[in-house]
């Protein structure tokens, strides 16, 4: 109670289903489909249908909200601004982008010449230029993050990957150490700091395989194994467990930056290609999948495409009966139609089988409230949330919940107590103004 | 193109696997109160049939009884069902129904709770305090605020005592032919005598050792510390209870009337070992103080609400004309469980920050204040008697 410490409960990973496989290529799609949203950025486009596009050329943007800045992932022919289903489980405009298989380049992708006499401001609008979001699933604006007032002495990449099913981040890693290194440590000038931290699931001894060969160049670069527990990849648990500090807004009071390491791999090509932020690794998993896997993929792929590559779904799967998840189990979504499109935060789509069984009611056990790693307490919250009392809602910090899901993974009851939280906060969001 | 499922996150439930959910927390509960069941059973049965006072047929009633009483509850919520759910009146709707709703583990615990010789007609009028009053009226598993089975414990031992007396009450036929326990128990002893002498509270009993291992008076399942502690120990190992709830409520207890023996003039440890062995304190430590739908949800709400346990038992047991405190003031905190679990919460979240600092501030203050309020109205309980104060307050 007085020493508030998150321990995080084991959660079978279930990761295997598509470990094996290495990382593939989808790099040639026939059609991409840009989302004209970005996490809550409506954007604007800047090409027209009938435009020819090259890679790499910025194709929408919002300046007014963080200069958000979308590029094409193929080069070819704007044929339409049509709806796609998005991650974030509604449909939105995209640009459809027909390929003409050319590969052409916009001008500014060149090899960077001096990569190592930029400064901490020249880093940091190629970051923004590059429109770097971040990969794990928040699609913040990077930039943003890098252009704080506050003393940084250390950046950390996030290499846990604490949802179960996911491999993309590991697969991504495995196959990209070195640049995984070298964007670590362009993160780290940019942010004027002096250490990098690769905080990565200690079970996960082959990221230490791979990295460790190249560490030799990079002696500012440690790396940090954390326990296998879910949310071991939450921002401000890492943050806790690498330096021992906490915070309350962002991780900048401690010191820190946290990056996904997905990020961290794609602003190297940002830096030394002027690549912007145009492709993404994606797991598509679970067991509706036959034989699941990792791919590299334009933003804007068909993610119908992918599962046709994983050898489409299980036999005789009954949809009704299977969920289609956009991101991880835990935080993830449903999405209602199999036809999304991959955006910069999805991490992966899961088909996994409903489980259906009769459920008592919420007994009052306190489980919920024990492995909250907010500290939270849920069942209050939602009993708060029913009465519509804001000020109780905020005395019990409802908008501190992460969203993690834990609680509503641990309640015997399967009781839907995590929506129910979430609603509270959202509540106390809106009743606050 | 396909139309998938909807859902919301998560989307894995530990509940989804088969060892891990409500179900099979309360089947652990009913498998924990196995060794008080087999217990009680050789105590008034088994052990009674071979001291020659009953028959061999009668052997098997403690058994029938404690059984019964989970059967009847069963029984009275499936015509609940039956008479409210117009919609679904088929024997599968009902007993899909009943399988989320546990109702025997009030029958049970309500036969545990009860004395051996307590007409069947009593047990019955019982669960029906119990179950329909207690937990379907309010809406069923979940909703209720009273812990079911004590509810109708104490229902009927406002009214229906005497009845159960005269039926032969608390003896069991081998027990109610010993000439030293003067046809009382342990508890009634201290009452009638209102001293604080081994001579008379444990003496007539055997040691404290019988008091531990249960070869005493009293009802069917309250009086072995040690079957009960087996079952306690399952419970906190199966994760289905917190160790601390019982643990911070004996303690207190055990603590309290140490105190109070040493009022009055025996600082011996064989009082507060006394007071926590005799009477339900075990029980309800182990099987009603943790129940999770009637006590708070959170630890800090649980802590507070041992604590407070702890002290109302030691203020109704004491002070004030009844036997057995026990009872009373757990049905009198089930009224709390609500506002207990909500003030701890914002402690939980606010920590010592404002409102979380004054709340603290306020149950801890409660919490001393009427500690001390205990003692010494305790320490005088054996000169000045108060009657019906834990009415008062
Ligand atoms: S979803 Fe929110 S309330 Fe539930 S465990 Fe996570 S942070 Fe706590
Ligand atoms: S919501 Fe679930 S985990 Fe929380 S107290 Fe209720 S039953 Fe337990």
């Amino acid at each position: 109670m007085i020493f508030q410490k998150i321990k995080g409960v084991f959660i079978d990973g279930k990761k295997d289903l598509c470990k094996k496989s290495p990382l593939k290529e989808y790099l040639s799609p026939k059609y991409v489909y840009i989302p004209l949203l970005q996490r809550t950025s409506n954007l604007k486009a800047e090409v027209k249908v009938g435009d020819e596009v090259k890679v790499g050329q910025v194709v929408a943007t919002n300046e007014q909200q963080m200069n958000v800045r979308v590029h094409a992932s193929v080069s070819g022919k704007v044929t339409a601004i049509k709806k796609v289903w998005h991650s974030s489980g509604k449909m939105v405009d995209a640009i459809e982008i027909e390929n003409n298989f050319q590969n052409q380049l916009t001008e500014s992708i060149k090899r960077e010449e001096n990569v190592d006499s930029l400064t901490r401001e020249q880093l940091i609008k190629k970051m923004e230029l590059a429109g770097i979001t971040g990969l794990g699933g928040a699609g913040f604006p990077t930039h943003i993050k890098y252009k704080t007032k506050a003393k940084i002495d250390t950046v950390i990449i996030n290499a846990v990957e604490c949802e179960p099913y996911l491999t993309c981040d590991y697969h991504f890693i495995t196959t990209y150490p070195e640049k995984l290194l070298k964007g670590a440590t362009y993160m780290m000038k940019a942010a004027d700091a002096t250490k990098v931290v690769i905080a990565y699931k200690i079970n996960n001894k082959q990221i230490r395989e791979a990295v460790q060969p190249f560490l030799p160049k990079f002696p500012h670069v440690e790396l940090f194994p954390v326990k296998n527990v879910y949310p071991a990849g939450w921002e401000k648990f890492i943050v806790e467990q690498v330096t021992k500090k906490t915070y309350n807004g962002l991780p900048a009071e401690a010191g820190v930056i946290v990056n996904n390491s997905a990020t961290a791999i794609t602003f190297a090509d940002a830096v030394e290609m002027n690549i912007p932020l145009i492709a993404r690794p994606i797991s598509i998993t679970g067991e509706g999948i036959k034989k699941p896997g990792s791919f590299y993929v334009p933003i804007g792929t068909k993610v119908s495409e992918l599962v046709e590559l994983c050898g489409g779904y299980v036999e005789g799967l009954d949809p009704l009966k299977y969920n289609y998840i956009a991101g991880g189990p835990m935080t993830g979504r449903a999405i209602f139609i199999d036809d999304l499109v991959v955006n910069d935060t999805l991490g992966a789509v899961i088909v996994k089988p409903v489980i259906e069984g009769l459920h008592p009611e919420c007994l009052g056990c306190g489980k919920c409230a024990d492995v909250c790693p907010a500290f939270l307490t849920p069942t209050e919250i939602k009993k708060a949330f029913e009465r519509k009392d804001i000020k109780l809602l905020s005395d019990l910090n409802a908008n501190k919940c992460v969203e993690c899901g834990l609680c509503s993974y641990i309640c015997p009851s399967h009781v839907e107590i995590t929506e129910a939280v979430a609603k509270g906060k959202d509540l106390l969001r809106k009743g606050a103004k | 193109m396909a139309r998938f499922a909807g859902g919301k996150a998560p989307f894995l439930r530990a509940s989804d696997e088969k060892d891990y959910g409500t179900k099979v927390m309360m089947k652990d509960f009913m498998i924990a109160l196995l060794p008080v069941i087999l217990f009680t059973w050789y105590k008034n049965g088994i052990q009674v049939y071979l001291d020659g006072n009953i028959g061999l047929l009668e052997m098997f009633y403690p058994l029938v009884f404690i059984l019964l009483g989970g059967f009847i509850s069963v029984m009275m919520e499936g015509i609940f069902v039956f008479v409210t759910n117009k919609e679904d009146r088929s024997l599968k709707g009902i007993m899909t129904k009943l399988s989320v709703s546990f109702s025997a583990i009030p029958g049970l615990i309500l036969a545990l709770l009860l004395p051996l010789y307590t007409p069947i007609w009593v047990l019955i009028f019982a669960a029906f305090i119990a179950t329909i009053i207690g937990k379907m009226i309010f809406g069923g598993f979940g909703h209720n605020i009273f812990n079911p089975a004590l509810l109708g414990y104490t229902v009927v031992g406002f009214t229906l005592m005497g009845v159960i007396n005269n039926a032969g009450g608390l003896f069991n036929a081998s027990e109610a032919i010993i000439d030293s326990y003067a046809g009382a128990t342990p508890l009634g002893a201290l009452a009638s005598s209102g001293q604080i002498n081994y001579d008379i509270l444990v003496a007539p009993y055997g040691s404290l050792w019988d008091f531990f291992i249960g070869t005493i008076p009293g009802a069917l399942g309250e009086t072995s510390a040690l079957a009960i502690m087996f079952g306690g120990l399952y419970l906190v190992i199966r994760k289905v209870i917190k160790w601390y709830t019982p643990v911070i409520y004996v303690g207190t207890v055990f603590g309290l009337s140490w105190i109070i023996g040493a009022l009055s003039g025996d600082a011996g440890l064989w009082f507060p070992a006394y007071s926590v062995f005799s009477g339900g304190v075990m029980f309800a430590a182990v099987f009603m103080a943790t129940e999770p739908v009637t006590t708070p949800t959170n630890i800090l709400g649980k802590v507070f609400f041992a604590l407070f346990l702890g002290v109302f038992t030691v203020l109704f047991r004491f002070v004030g004309s009844l036997p057995e405190g026990v009872a009373t003031s757990l049905i009198f905190l089930n009224i709390f469980t609500l506002p207990i679990d909500k003030f701890t919460a914002v402690i939980r979240t606010k920590r010592f920050t404002k409102p979380g600092g004054l709340y603290f501030g306020i149950l801890t203050g409660l919490l001393l204040v009427l500690a001390v309020y205990t003692l010494v109205k305790a320490g005088n309980m054996y000169t000045v008697y108060i009657p019906y104060l834990g009415w008062v307050i």
